[in-house]
């Protein structure tokens, strides 16, 4: 029940970025803009998985960036589930009421 | 509004690491064991919507785009601390997976977005202390939105600008003015984007909205 709930939301969150990912711009965001402009490069000390939001084994484009999408879904739903997990109070099921 | 590595100064990044470890700290105090199990959903749900939605850059002129943040959103449903940890793991998952975001500026990325992102809250409080009107929290949630996300920029050119590899293009001066400049804008499309959400979520789910602390009261 509960797996079958967050299969669901992961589906229907697979389903808007397949349907955002055409119009979302490419431009880099604001703070790259600045950055760039002045003259600054980044330092890659640490390449990521799926840099840039892709998986570098089926190159760039719109399969693999859903692909990355759907593992990102994936991870942030597990760590937050755990977060959640954490975070809530322990007497749970009734058995623990004094 | 990531700051990829090489943009900020280590010591930088070790002041903000330390900085933001604090908050966490004082988020994670706040949060445990406080919240009912039927939270969890909503936590993790909300979370990965707000990876997503980050994910789909709007152009804001030619050349230049931004995203979502989401903090404000996030702060909205779960709450200033519960909101701050969630951040903190999307950025934590981009950083670590996807290299959006360096790992020396992830203390400062999580002061940026995810600290100040949720401070929206309390801006939202102050904003709707006289007045519980929809309109005034519609207009509330656009305005605290657009607030941290023009926040956030202004945290994030102070922190670049103590790098010496600025210096030359003119340091301070040239990187806050040119920060604001992007992140006005972009906090428009931030403001809108919350608003629409949060307003459509409590128009179709009034359940889920009615049990949250913002609407309440008192400030957890």
């Amino acid at each position: 029940m509960t797996i079958k709930k967050y299969a669901i939301a992961t589906l229907v969150l697979v389903v808007f970025l397949a349907a955002f990912i055409p119009f979302a711009s490419s431009s880099p965001d604001g703070l790259e803009t600045v950055v760039s402009s002045l003259g600054v490069q980044p330092q890659i000390i640490w390449q990521g998985f799926m840099s840039d939001y892709s998986v570098s084994a089926l190159g760039s484009g719109y399969v693999t960036t859903l692909l990355a999408g759907f593992f990102g879904v994936v991870f942030v739903l597990t760590a937050t589930l755990a977060l959640g997990k954490a975070i809530t109070k322990k007497s749970q099921g009734g058995s623990e009421k004094p | 509004m990531h700051i990829s590595d090489g943009y900020i100064d280590p010591a930088t990044a070790v002041v903000m690491f330390a900085v933001s470890i604090a908050f966490l700290a004082l988020a994670w105090k706040k949060v445990k064991a406080d919240y009912p199990q039927s939270f969890v959903a909503l936590l993790a749900i909300s979370s990965a919507f707000v990876f997503s939605a980050q994910m789909i850059n709007f152009q804001i002129m030619p050349g230049t785009s931004g995203h979502l943040v989401g903090a404000t959103f996030l702060a909205v449903l779960l709450g200033p601390y519960a909101g701050m940890l969630s951040m903190t793991i999307i950025l934590l998952m981009q950083a670590f997976f996807f290299a959006d975001g360096g790992i020396l500026a992830f203390g400062a990325n999580v002061f940026n977005m995810a600290i100040i992102g949720v401070s929206s809250y309390f801006v939202i409080k102050l904003l709707t202390r006289n007045n519980k009107s929809p309109t005034r929290f519609a207009s509330s949630l656009f305005a605290a939105s657009w607030l941290s996300v023009v926040l956030g920029s202004l945290a994030a050119a102070l922190e670049m600008s103590f790098s010496p590899a600025y210096a030359s293009a003119g340091g301070i001066t040239v990187i806050v003015p040119a920060m604001l400049f992007y992140h006005v804008l972009i906090g428009l499309g931030e403001g809108a984007i919350t608003m629409t959400l949060v307003m459509s979520l409590q128009r179709l789910q009034p359940a889920i909205m009615s049990s949250l602390t913002i609407m309440k009261g008192k400030i957890k």
